[in-house]
């Protein structure tokens, strides 16, 4: 146990070591694996809460299981990434600043107990004691032997000369290779970085400065500072490590830092807003000049603090202080893109908080840096894409959460989404054809996964969003609509249902962003017609809400569970569609064989439970039937006067006083209440 | 090889089976009935000297037991190709060692044949016992020379395949054989054999005149015992007969004409067509005998599907048609898919067996049909759709003969088959057989006179309107009990209700009128109806596709004879008006629907107001609820229903009330069930106005081309759209079509119409939003970092202490190489003082 530790411990330091040039190389696979690779912090989460650990293992397991057919499907939906990588526009220095000597250290008064303050919790303290007690084991034979021959000691010395001359050699070639800018000092800095050990009083007395007076230099001190807490623990024999013993304050440079530095930077450039034509014209001035370096270390280490930091809570907090700083991105772009890639990982997460965060983040930059917004619409399109391989009770939430963040980057430019959204559908429209022409059964699995129905869910979402500002949207407009009735077509039959509602669901919304009229109950007729079920149920175990399947399981299809399910979400999906034409002056007719079946169901059936809900809807649609059709034999229009049709009992439906309109708000209101029941 | 052996007079022997105890072989009954029979020729075989002949075959042991085995198969087979050409043999008696494998006789004693037994009983002519008669060459013979021989069952007996004499003798090959084994794999054997059958049915394609022996050979192949060969036994087999068949049928040989002296070169013909004939029939034995082994069974199946393609005019078609039949019901759908598609290729290509078996074929469905108390699958009753009829000869036959009464009659009792009508056939078949002559020049030809025509065309009718009715009436009665009848055929109870209504509606013009009527009560009450209305049957329990089809077919029948039938369909309107609403876009078959809108509204010339109107808000209504395909084919329906009845144009207006013709019902009850009651009059066509907002193009646009019509005088039509019917609209807008289109390629670019701005959200909703701001609480915030700060360091630590720890652990371990070096040192230092 021990040494497996300590080998995850190196592999997490070796890890960190690494710059920002070779983790970008690796980006896809790394893109997968990466809240696994994070060894020792994932450890810590499942220590810290074991649930969320084990829902982590589980999501990672299909994204590791990248060999199945899902995977490929995924691989032929998702958009071609451009792995060329970016040069670091930032990278070509740590960070490190040239501090003013009039800034005073000073030495703390309780100093002495650091390491007293230390929290111990975990084994990693245990078997450091232990290591700890070995070395001085060894560390006393060694001195025995030197006592007993002092030669030995030159021997000795000779030895680890030529150790750490070969040593040193392979470091250099290594580092080399990877980034020897990462060990390098800023090269306007001739200075070595201070070794001075930082000390709470220290900190709280620069704060104090820097709070005074912005220009003061103590924040050249702060922020080196700074770069030393988020390097912390990268290279263990770094200064960073030396000059950094307190928790305490580690937490005080951070917390300032991150709160305070954005207001600075402002007043040292005297810019309100996050105006970007401003910060540009600015870059050429001498304030920029000055303030550069600065900024540039700033961002650096943040990125490595975020790159760092495994704790969800944390990482919101970070990002949500670093939004307000999004502006200084835009001028790396390079830099950007690391951050972006960083955040992409941060969105899929599954954390809602610290997917919000990194969400707003990412928009802020994509509208600020339009070069970037490509580099985003691929990222987060394959993102959503492989979070949204697996749906079930417990993410779908969050699916939808994505996929509503997807749809809002996606809007930010029309033409450039458009162009991708062509293209997407343009490949579901390939599989499809496929399928319908072979009917085999791999070709009607790529169809019948989540990708694909989530796919399809992003760009209807996408079409309502902007189908009223769009001129051209009809095109992709009628070719998502051919695909969902194709999709509907061919998975047909009752175990399709929920895929089904969901379809019908779908074509709800482009009917009511369209204005446009669907024949929505041709899609769920099937599950208003009656079905015998056994009296005898048996224990309800596993049951799953139709919003998290697709394909109901065979020996569900009997069982009253599914019964109930199919008419209640049938209601549901039946109402909205009512509801959009409740004011319309053919509503009797529209409702004439849905109120058919439903009145037969209702005499049929022989579930007590689905009386109710069916006594309710059948009332209401009855009602609203009736008032229509009052309201209507008062008219003197006929049915080819659109411009009447067109207001007919407009005035109502802008009031909204009809009882449909409440009875539909409340179905959505139960429909929601018995999702989150579910969750 | 065995030639030459012959010839330097070196034969080989093969070795003495093992002996064999009494009691282990088993002696069957025509064994000891045969040699009961000849007894006098007992003598001969007992007399023989064992001793002597042992010698002779223990003689040359220096070769493989299974060369000789081969040895002797190859050399056997010349000898009786040699035999069959040289009919009389030199007297000299050369005995031929291979022939020396025993013969048990009826004291079970093991005895060894010689060739001089079997020359003297060659000589024995006109006996009537034959033991040595293992193939064709005694057929041969018993043609050529036993001539009084009027022992026909003796003569099929001879040709079976296994006769009574060869059973111990197949005994102790397998003994052998089994000895064999040992030393050859399996692998190699089936290597060996596949080189024979390769050899042995090339041989057969190049020359098969001179090979035709070869056939029994390949047969007996097909008995082996490795499964591998036996299929590919099979297969070569029927590639063999598929080449050498010949294009005529081979008639059994008359006793006058085998009584009459022919030539050298006729006897070979004659010869040749026999050991055909025989082998095809053995052949066919053996494959319907593998037909019932499932490893076997799909090759077994298409080499007969194979073979009835191929040779429907040949001898024994029969058994060939009753297996094939058999399987189009099978459960197998690749062995069914062969089947129809084997019987299908068969009614097509009439011209290859004149009709015959076309007919043979369609009696056979009835049969099994019967038999099988019509739970069979659909294909089999679906082949029949491929039927052709020649519609001038149907006529010319209801007119000239006038034929169809007693038909009809035939129709109305089924199971009694009248006698005169048998008599009829029989007359029939005397004739022909009288005109053997005829027969053959016409077979060579082809050609049907239209009288024999007609007459097979009757008889085809015949059979498959019986199945036909037979289907129907089983349905009817067995309706009420679907809930019990299990099926594992696909349809519910009736599997074969919806192909033979295809039937029906295909030929129905081929339908005699006289038995109309009860078709049509028949189709009535299939399709649902019931008089009394405003209820559901419960018992009705045909699907809605199959009610559908019984409306289309009533239609069909009605108007194919001319439409003068004093039959009221008027109910098959009440029903389909019902059946409208029942139809389910996945469950039923849209293509149904669209058909019956077309046969029954679309194709009617004149139809009742009342009716057409509503027919004309049904179709409307149904329109909104249902998927663009079934709209549109409403919407056909609909758009021509107004044209023809333009009174019902008004429905289009909104005019107070619906003017005078709604007198009758004041009010629409959307949900009557009598068309004539609904009071569709009365309202006005709203939907179409909702329809014109259809999200497919099609839709909407007929929508709005049907309230254009408002404007319109009663004479005037809008422009056609498209003159497609309803069937074809609904063809053309199906998703599988649909589909199967090229994809246009979307190549504009989408422009927004207003600059949004950048920080207005669209799709997330401003809760959601809120929560972003909620920032973590300072001291939690604090311990987090502090605790990570902790990790952190305790990583470096532990890195540092490792570090350590091997350093010091390596400096001890150097301490060991500087005292062996210190050693070494001294050493020199010892050395060079």
């Amino acid at each position: 146990m021990a040494k497996k530790l300590g080998k995850k411990a190196r592999k997490f330091a070796h890890k960190h070591l690494q710059g920002g040039a070779k983790r970008s190389r690796k980006l896809r696979s790394q893109f997968n694996r990466r809240t696994r690779k994070d060894g020792k912090g994932r450890e810590d989460d499942n220590r810290l809460n074991g649930d969320g650990g084990s829902e982590e293992t589980r999501r990672n397991d299909p994204t590791m299981n990248m060999n199945d057919d899902v995977a490929t499907l995924a691989n032929c939906l998702e958009f071609p990434e451009d792995e060329n990588e970016l040069d670091g526009d930032l990278s070509d220095s740590d960070g490190y600043l040239s501090e003013d000597p009039e800034c005073m250290y000073y030495s703390d008064s309780d100093d002495d107990n650091v390491l007293k303050e230390c929290i111990v919790q975990d084994d990693l303290d245990e078997q450091n004691n232990e290591m700890r007690l070995a070395v001085e084991k060894q560390k006393r034979k060694l001195k025995k032997l030197l006592d007993k021959d002092p030669k030995f000691a030159n021997f000795l010395e000779k030895w680890q000369l030529e150790l750490v001359n070969f040593e040193s050699k392979e470091d250099s070639d290594e580092q080399d290779e990877m980034d020897s800018v990462d060990n390098g000092v800023d090269s306007g800095d001739k200075d070595p970085p201070s070794d001075k050990i930082l000390t709470s009083k220290t900190i709280s007395e620069w704060c104090q400065l820097v709070l005074d007076e912005p220009k003061a230099p103590a924040l050249r001190n702060l922020l080196n500072a700074f770069r030393d807490a988020c390097q912390f623990g990268l290279n263990s024999n770094s200064l960073s490590m030396q000059r950094l013993q307190s928790t305490e304050v580690f937490y005080q440079i951070i917390s300032f830092v991150l709160s305070k530095t954005d207001n600075i930077f402002r007043a040292l450039l005297e810019i309100s807003d996050d105006d970007k034509g401003k910060l540009m014209n600015q870059r050429n001035g001498k304030k920029w000049q000055d303030i550069e370096p600065l900024i540039k270390s700033y961002l650096r280490n943040s990125l490595d603090l975020i790159s760092q930091l495994t704790d969800n809570q944390i990482l919101t907090y970070v990002l949500t202080r670093l939004r307000t700083s999004a502006v200084y991105f835009s001028a790396y772009p390079s830099t950007s893109r690391r951050l972006l890639k960083m955040l992409v990982r941060l969105w899929a997460s599954g954390d809602q908080n610290l997917s919000l965060s990194s969400f707003l983040m990412i928009r802020e930059v994509a509208s600020l840096l339009p070069d970037c917004l490509d580099f985003c619409l691929t990222k987060t399109y394959n993102a959503y894409l492989s979070s949204s391989k697996i749906v079930d009770n417990r993410n779908i939430e969050n699916i939808d959460f994505i996929l509503n963040c997807l749809v809002e980057l996606y809007s930010l430019d029309i033409q450039k989404a458009g162009e991708r959204a062509v293209i997407s559908v343009g490949q579901l429209s390939a599989i499809l054809r496929q399928a319908s022409k072979t009917k085999g059964k791999e070709d009607l699995l790529k169809i019948d996964n989540w990708q694909y129905i989530n796919c399809i869910n992003l760009w209807v979402r996408f079409i309502c969003v902007n189908y009223k500002d769009c001129h051209n949207l009809h095109l992709l407009f009628s070719s998502v609509v051919q695909i969902i009735r194709g999709v509907a077509h061919l998975l047909p039959g009752m175990r399709y249902l929920p895929l089904r509602l969901k379809l019908a669901q779908m074509l709800n919304e482009l009917s009511n962003c369209s204005q446009m009229f669907f024949p929505v109950p041709s899609l769920i007729f099937g599950s208003l017609e009656f079905r015998e079920t056994p009296q005898k149920e048996q224990t309800e175990k596993g049951k799953t809400h139709f919003s998290s399947i697709l394909k109901v399981p065979r020996n569900m299809l009997k069982s009253r569970d599914f019964q109930e399910q199919c008419v209640l979400s049938a209601i549901e999906v039946l109402s909205a569609h009512f509801f959009q034409w409740s004011y319309h002056v053919s509503f009797p007719e529209v409702a004439t064989i849905p109120l058919i079946l439903l009145k037969r169901l209702q005499e049929q059936t022989t579930i007590e439970s689905l009386r109710r809900p069916l006594k309710r809807m059948i009332d209401q649609v009855s009602e609203n039937r009736d008032f229509v059709q009052r309201k209507r034999e008062v008219v003197s229009f006929s049915p080819n006067d659109a411009s009447s049709v067109e207001s007919f009992l407009q005035e109502e439906e802008m009031n909204g006083g009809a009882s449909f309109t409440q009875f539909y708000a409340s179905v959505a209101k139960s429909r929601q209440s018995r999702g989150r029941k579910l969750v | 090889m065995g030639k030459s052996s012959k010839k330097n007079k070196v034969i080989l022997a093969p070795p003495l089976p093992p002996d064999v105890d009494d009691e282990d072989i088993l002696v069957s009954d025509e064994d000891v009935d045969f040699v009961e029979e000849n007894r006098e020729h007992v003598h001969l075989i007992t007399g023989l000297n064992r001793k002597a002949l042992d010698k002779v075959v223990t003689r040359v042991p220096d070769h493989d037991e299974d060369k000789v085995e081969l040895l002797y198969e190859e050399r056997e087979r010349k000898r009786r190709a040699a035999l069959a050409l040289k009919p009389k043999d030199d007297d000299d008696l050369e005995v031929d060692p291979v022939d020396a494998l025993p013969v048990k006789t009826l004291q079970g004693e093991l005895l060894y044949r010689t060739a001089k037994r079997a020359r003297s009983e060659d000589k024995a002519k006109g006996a009537e016992s034959r033991s040595d008669d293992k193939d064709a060459d005694a057929k041969q013979s018993s043609q050529k020379e036993c001539k009084g021989r009027s022992n026909k069952k003796e003569d099929s007996k001879l040709q079976n395949v296994q006769r009574p004499l060869e059973v111990p003798k197949e005994k102790l090959h397998s003994v052998v054989l089994e000895e064999v084994k040992e030393e050859l794999s399996a692998d190699e054997l089936f290597e060996k054999k596949k080189a024979q059958l390769a050899e042995l049915g090339m041989a057969m394609l190049e020359d098969p005149e001179s090979n035709i022996r070869s056939l029994n050979d390949l047969l007996i192949i097909c008995n082996d015992t490795d499964q591998r060969v036996v299929k590919l036994a099979i297969m070569s087999l029927l590639a063999v007969f598929r080449d050498i068949i010949p294009s005529y049928r081979i008639r059994q040989l008359t006793e006058k004409e085998l009584a009459v002296e022919v030539s050298k070169e006729v006897k070979k013909t004659r010869y040749y067509e026999y050991t055909l004939i025989r082998s095809y029939k053995a052949y066919l034995q053996k494959l319907i005998s593998l037909e019932k082994q499932p490893y076997f069974y799909l090759v077994a199946v298409r080499c007969l599907c194979s073979l009835l393609d191929a040779a429907p005019h040949f001898n024994h078609r029969e058994s060939l048609l009753a297996s094939v039949v058999k399987n189009l019901s099978s459960s197998n759908d690749v062995a069914r898919k062969l089947c129809s598609e084997a019987i299908r290729s068969l009614f097509r290509n009439e011209g290859k067996h004149r009709g015959e078996a076309t007919v043979e074929a369609v009696r056979l469905v009835s049969a099994s049909v019967k038999l099988n108390d019509c739970q069979l699958h659909p294909d089999v009753v679906e082949v029949c759709l491929s039927l052709k009829f020649d519609e001038d000869l149907g006529k010319d036959e209801s007119k000239e003969e006038k034929l169809k009464p007693k038909k009809n009659k035939r129709y109305q009792n089924r199971d009694v088959t009248k006698p005169s009508e048998k008599k009829k056939i029989k007359k029939e078949l005397l004739s022909k057989a009288r005109q053997e002559v005829h027969a053959d020049l016409r077979a060579v030809s082809f050609t049907l006179d239209p009288k024999e025509k007609k007459m097979i065309q009757r008889e085809t009718l015949a059979a498959l309107f019986e199945t036909y009715f037979r289907i129907l009436k089983h349905s009817m009665n067995t309706s009420n009990s679907r809930y019990k009848a299990t099926s594992v055929f696909p349809g519910g109870s009736h599997p074969l209700l919806a192909p033979c209504l295809e039937g029906l509606g295909k030929f129905s013009h081929l339908i005699d009128l006289d038995f109309m009527s009860e078709l049509i009560a028949c189709l009535k009450k299939l399709s649902g109806y019931t008089d009394h209305q405003g209820e559901i049957p419960p018992d009705n329990t045909l699907s809605v596709s199959e009610r559908l089809q019984c409306c289309i077919v009533a239609f069909k029948v009605w108007r194919s004879n001319l439409e003068a039938l004093n039959v009221d369909l008027q109910d098959f309107f009440v029903q389909f008006y019902n059946l409208i609403l029942e139809y389910r876009p996945d469950r039923d078959h849209g293509e149904v629907l669209a058909d019956a809108l077309k046969t029954l509204l679309w194709e009617g010339k004149q139809q009742d107001m009342l009716r057409a109107a509503a027919f004309i808000k049904r179709l409307a209504t149904f329109a909104l609820s249902f998927g663009s395909t079934e709209a549109i084919a409403a919407l056909i329906t609909l758009r021509h229903l107004l044209q023809k009845n333009t009174k019902c144009r008004n429905m289009l207006e909104n005019d107070a009330g619906g003017g005078s013709l709604s007198s009758l019902v004041a009010k629409y009850d959307p949900e009557a069930k009598d068309p004539y009651l609904s009071g569709a009059l009365a309202t006005v066509l709203w939907e179409l106005s909702l329809l014109q907002k259809h999200h497919d193009e099609t839709v909407s646009g007929m929508a709005s081309n049907i309230l254009s019509m408002a404007n319109l005088n009663a004479t005037q039509n809008p422009v056609q759209l498209s003159s497609s019917n309803p069937l074809e609209a609904y063809k053309d807008l199906s998703m599988g079509r649909e589909l199967s289109k090229p994809t246009h390629k979307v190549s504009q670019t989408l422009k927004c119409k207003r600059k949004r701005r950048s920080k207005e959200f669209v799709a997330l909703s401003t809760d959601v939003l809120e929560k972003a701001d909620c920032t973590v609480g300072e001291d939690e915030l604090r311990e987090k970092l502090q605790s990570h700060f902790a990790v952190l360091r305790g990583i470096s630590e532990n890195e540092r202490l490792r570090t350590e720890l091997n350093h010091a652990l390596s400096s001890i371990n150097m301490y060991k190489e500087y005292k062996k070096q210190k050693k070494f040192l001294c050493k020199i230092q010892l050395l060079h003082p």
